[in-house]
């Protein structure tokens, strides 16, 4: 969803149809790992004269619980705030002076910090890194005017992002059990209220060695990745691991409904969340291939009914990476004049179109061909490259599933699309989310 | 997200990509400390034709083989600058997509869906644009659907009146994010009755004007080979892409003198502080800009302008998202930067706050900018700059996509490769004599402007102690004039 999923969870990765091009074959991508249980991807590319860093910790706010919703997110914020070598602010300025520059992202179920750099600064981002995972200092001063950036963060995304607005209150109707329950923000009360004791542990149970993915991507040799590697991260211990997540979704047994009301929203907006499972699980390949004929471009069905018959201005669906079940959103906004109920009828009939009547074979090629292209987008680009390793090697289980996506995205056939439309996109499975200026009355 | 990569502020590439936000604050007068300058490998820009076709079409050609795809964007040199009635470049731009060449929108979305390709159409002030990305296996499909729409679009009147009537809504929703259209009410003030107010988007009330016969009118004016570049960027031959490009367009001849404006005259004088306070009553934070004029892309101190910009508010470690982010928490980001034009440019600082904060962000922010003329620079911030500047250049130019807008941006706006190859040597020949002499002519010190989006009800009086305010409705049609 390019204008809604900017906010806090990136998209993460584009999936390929057909085999790498030229680009990068399996054999590109080196690997190894370290004693205390920290694996390395390495991709060398001397494209341009740089190269990057990705750091994927295994904790999102699928590992928090009430009391502590946001803590990931928060936590990603002070890692950049000093630690035993690199002082407060000297993270980013030690970074900055050797030409590199950095950001990070919360999911729902990692944390991902990313450094790119001049390929000749590789050894100072690794000091750095090394630097903040095994020692990191927090201060209680810090902590305090990082409470002040965080609640800016999420004050600003609700008031420029109908999308941040509407997929609080959708989720937090669609699971009442799970953590996926809450925003990756967190709640406001719980921004204000956690102490430096909850950071701490935090810590020392997530940012462990053997808890993390790390992959290098540019004009890098592996030889040298390997010596940095055992220099700077090898030495730091690894942790138990952290407990796993074992809350299970009950069964949903019937249509949710949520309302919010925002003053300037000038028509509704409509958001239906269906549970799907998780990322692993076999049917993820039709589910996202049918997300595409839904919505990818103006030919897609959605466009075609709902943008091109007026009764909406935009729609699309989202469907996040996840290991635990999750949910495909799809969400409209409607034209001028359309009603919130109207709009909500149209999205659910072309949806319930699908299960009834499948799809056809020159659809399915179609958006098997936007995936083959979306692939190579990807691999455009350093950055894109390292995202993409890191994505398959979380979600699927590891980084060489990348070159058997083609095959199972090919496997896909119309009748799979129309089984998993049967399956997950019904009524029973469904939350609805409105979000309009006039609130509602009896 | 530890920042936000914001793209909607910053409509310019080059200062787009460095505003990370940021404020760096390695203080103190260090005026015996020696430059040291940073190496960060070395960048240029990857081989290119250039050659004029005999109908005077400009082509631009650059081969990059790592992945099978080709970029092509044609830019046509005419924006909303050229604006009869407020819109027109942008609806006779998007209009493109609405069939060509007897194929209607919907043959033509389902041919370039099924092929996994992207097509896209659209204006800015000064240029408007196709832009494609498609397999190289392709190219024989895509390239003359490109040209149809080009030379012989049809403008159907239903698909437009479809058009209009999602716009006009589109301007609607995009008011509900005052971050969507600050810049928007920015440029009208900053530039008043000039072109360069003129917003790519119309207005509600002006796109309810148009028809379709003004934009064949706008089409037939400015669509012309004289006055369009074709850059294509990918995996292909140059020799063969120029013959098929020869032959497609070799029917397209130029039918009129395109006219030209000099955007150089009637620019704004601002020789008062104004304010224009836009009124968001469900507001739950304040979100402004700060500046005044700025420079054009062809100003020869562009290049060490971007540095002084990444110490004041280009990077994560710039005084302004220092100050205002790091050590009050009064935002989550704070930047600066230049939008340049062809003749003309603006300056801004821009953040946001909730609305209980906005006079003391307000007075921060201004305080940090007087920091430029009250402290300067000092030797280990310019270094570190600099060393910043050339290691984040090279991955701007990554992409086909990246690489054919820099042509495009080449034509547009008459600069030449050079401003690539000598890019780093540019920024390592910056002194702090230099960037003092830069900080003096261009960074705007008074008569500063304000754009304010909020709640007025809270914060019209903090609006009044910066200049003389005007205050417009959020919902009120247009951007403030």
């Amino acid at each position: 969803m390019k204008r809604y999923t900017k906010a806090l969870f990136l998209s993460l990765g584009m999936l390929l149809a057909t085999p790498m091009a030229q680009a990068t074959e399996a054999k590109d991508i080196q690997s190894f790992t370290l004693d205390n249980g920290m694996k390395i991807m390495v991709l060398e590319d001397s494209s341009i004269p740089n190269a990057n860093m990705y750091l994927f910790w295994k904790v999102g706010s699928r590992n928090e619980v009430p009391g502590i919703t946001g803590i990931s997110h928060f936590f990603e914020h002070m890692m950049f705030n000093g630690s035993k070598k690199y002082g407060p602010k000297m993270f980013d300025r030690t970074m900055e002076a050797a030409g590199g520059a950095n950001n990070a992202y919360t999911t729902e179920n990692l944390t991902v910090y990313t450094d790119w750099f001049p390929a000749n600064a590789i050894e100072t981002i690794f000091d750095l890194e090394a630097d903040r995972i095994e020692n990191l200092d927090i201060s209680e001063q810090m902590v305090e005017s990082e409470r002040g950036v965080v609640a800016s963060e999420r004050l600003t995304g609700l008031e420029n992002s109908n999308w941040r607005v509407i997929q609080e209150e959708l989720k937090g109707a669609a699971f009442r059990a799970h953590p996926y329950s809450w925003s990756v923000i967190g709640h406001e009360s719980d921004i204000a209220a956690w102490t430096l004791d909850d950071l701490t542990q935090y810590h020392k149970t997530y940012y462990a060695p053997n808890n993390a993915v790390v992959v290098i991507a540019g004009d890098v040799k592996l030889a040298e990745v390997k010596r940095l590697a055992n220099k700077y991260f090898a030495p730091i211990p690894a942790q138990a691991p952290p407990r796993e997540v074992k809350t299970v979704e009950p069964l949903q047994k019937g249509e949710r409904r949520v309302f919010v009301q925002k003053a300037s929203v000038s028509t509704p907006n409509v958001m239906l969340g269906y549970h799907v499972p998780a990322t692993s699980n076999s049917d993820y390949y039709a589910l996202d291939l049918l997300a595409s004929i839904l919505t990818t471009g103006n030919s897609s069905r959605m466009y075609q009914a709902l943008v091109d018959k007026q009764v909406a201005i935009e729609i699309d669906t989202y469907m996040p990476m996840s290991f635990d079940p999750n949910l495909f959103y799809v969400m409209g906004v409607a034209n001028p004049s359309v009603t919130a109920a109207e709009l909500e009828d149209a999205m659910i009939s072309e949806i319930n179109r699908v299960a009834l009547e499948g799809v056809t074979v020159a659809e399915l090629e179609k958006v098997k061909n936007i995936k083959l292209m979306g692939f190579y987008r990807a691999m455009e680009t350093i950055n894109g490259k390292a995202n993409t390793i890191g994505t398959y090697e979380l979600f699927f289980g590891s980084y060489d599933k990348l070159f058997n996506a083609p095959d199972a995205y090919n496997k896909v056939t119309p009748e799979d699309i129309q089984r998993v439309a049967q399956t997950y996109l019904k009524r029973s499975n469904r939350t609805v989310a409105v979000l309009a200026a006039t609130e509602e009355t009896d | 997200m530890k920042t936000q990569i914001t793209r909607l502020m910053q409509p310019n590439k080059l200062f787009t990509a460095m505003a990370i936000a940021g404020t760096l604050a390695l203080s103190a007068c260090t005026a015996t400390q020696a430059p040291t300058t940073v190496d960060t490998g070395s960048f240029s820009v990857p081989a290119y034709q250039q050659v004029t076709l005999s109908n005077g079409l400009t082509v631009y050609m650059m081969p990059q083989r790592e992945v099978p795809l080709i970029t092509i964007d044609a830019t046509v040199r005419v924006g909303a600058v050229n604006d009869t009635t407020s819109g027109v470049a942008e609806m006779t731009a998007a209009g493109l997509m609405l069939g060509a060449a007897g194929k209607s929108k919907r043959d033509i979305e389902q041919e370039v869906d099924f092929l996994g390709a992207s097509l896209n159409s659209g204006a800015g002030k000064e240029g408007s644009f196709v832009s494609s990305k498609f397999m190289a296996k392709d190219a024989d499909k895509m390239l003359p659907l490109i040209k149809d729409m080009l030379v012989e679009p049809d403008f159907d009147t239903k698909e437009f009146d479809k058009l209009r009537q999602r716009e006009i809504a589109g301007l609607a929703q995009a008011k509900e994010s005052p971050r969507a259209v600050i810049s928007r009410y920015y440029d009208k003030l900053i530039f008043g009755d000039h072109p360069y107010a003129n917003a790519t988007s119309g207005n509600s009330d002006s796109l309810a004007e148009l028809t379709v016969n003004q934009l064949r009118a706008f089409h037939k004016s400015y669509y012309q080979p004289s006055n369009t570049a074709i850059s294509v960027v990918g995996d292909f031959e140059p020799a063969q892409m120029q013959a098929k490009l020869e032959k497609l367009f070799a029917n397209w001849q130029n039918s009129e003198p395109v006219a030209l404006i000099d955007l150089s005259k009637g620019l704004p004088k601002l020789d008062a502080a104004e304010v224009l306070l836009v009124d968001k009553p469900d507001a739950i934070e304040t979100t402004f800009l700060i500046g005044g004029m700025g420079i054009s892309r062809d100003n020869p101190d562009y290049v060490g302008l971007t540095v002084i910009n990444t110490v004041l508010g280009g990077r994560f470690t710039s005084w302004l998202n220092d100050e205002l982010r790091v050590n009050a928490g009064l935002t989550y980001g704070a930047r600066s930067g230049f939008t340049p034009y062809s003749a003309s440019g603006t300056f801004r600082i821009s953040t946001f706050t909730q609305t209980a904060t906005t006079k003391e962000t307000i007075d921060l922010a201004l305080k940090t900018y007087a920091r430029l003329w009250e402290k300067g620079l000092d030797q280990a911030t310019l270094d570190s700059a600099k060393a910043y500047v050339k290691g984040q250049f090279p991955p701007k130019y990554e992409t086909s996509g990246q690489l054919a807008g820099l042509m495009s941006d080449m034509y547009l706006y008459g600069f030449d490769d050079a401003f690539i190859n000598e890019f780093q040597a540019k920024v390592d020949g910056l002194t702090l004599a230099e960037s003092k002499r830069l900080i003096d002519t261009y960074f705007p010190q008074k008569n500063l402007q304000f754009v304010i989006i909020g709640n007025a009800a809270k914060i019209a009086p903090i609006a009044k102690e910066h200049g003389k305010v005007k205050q417009v409705k959020m919902t009120d049609v247009g951007f403030g004039g």
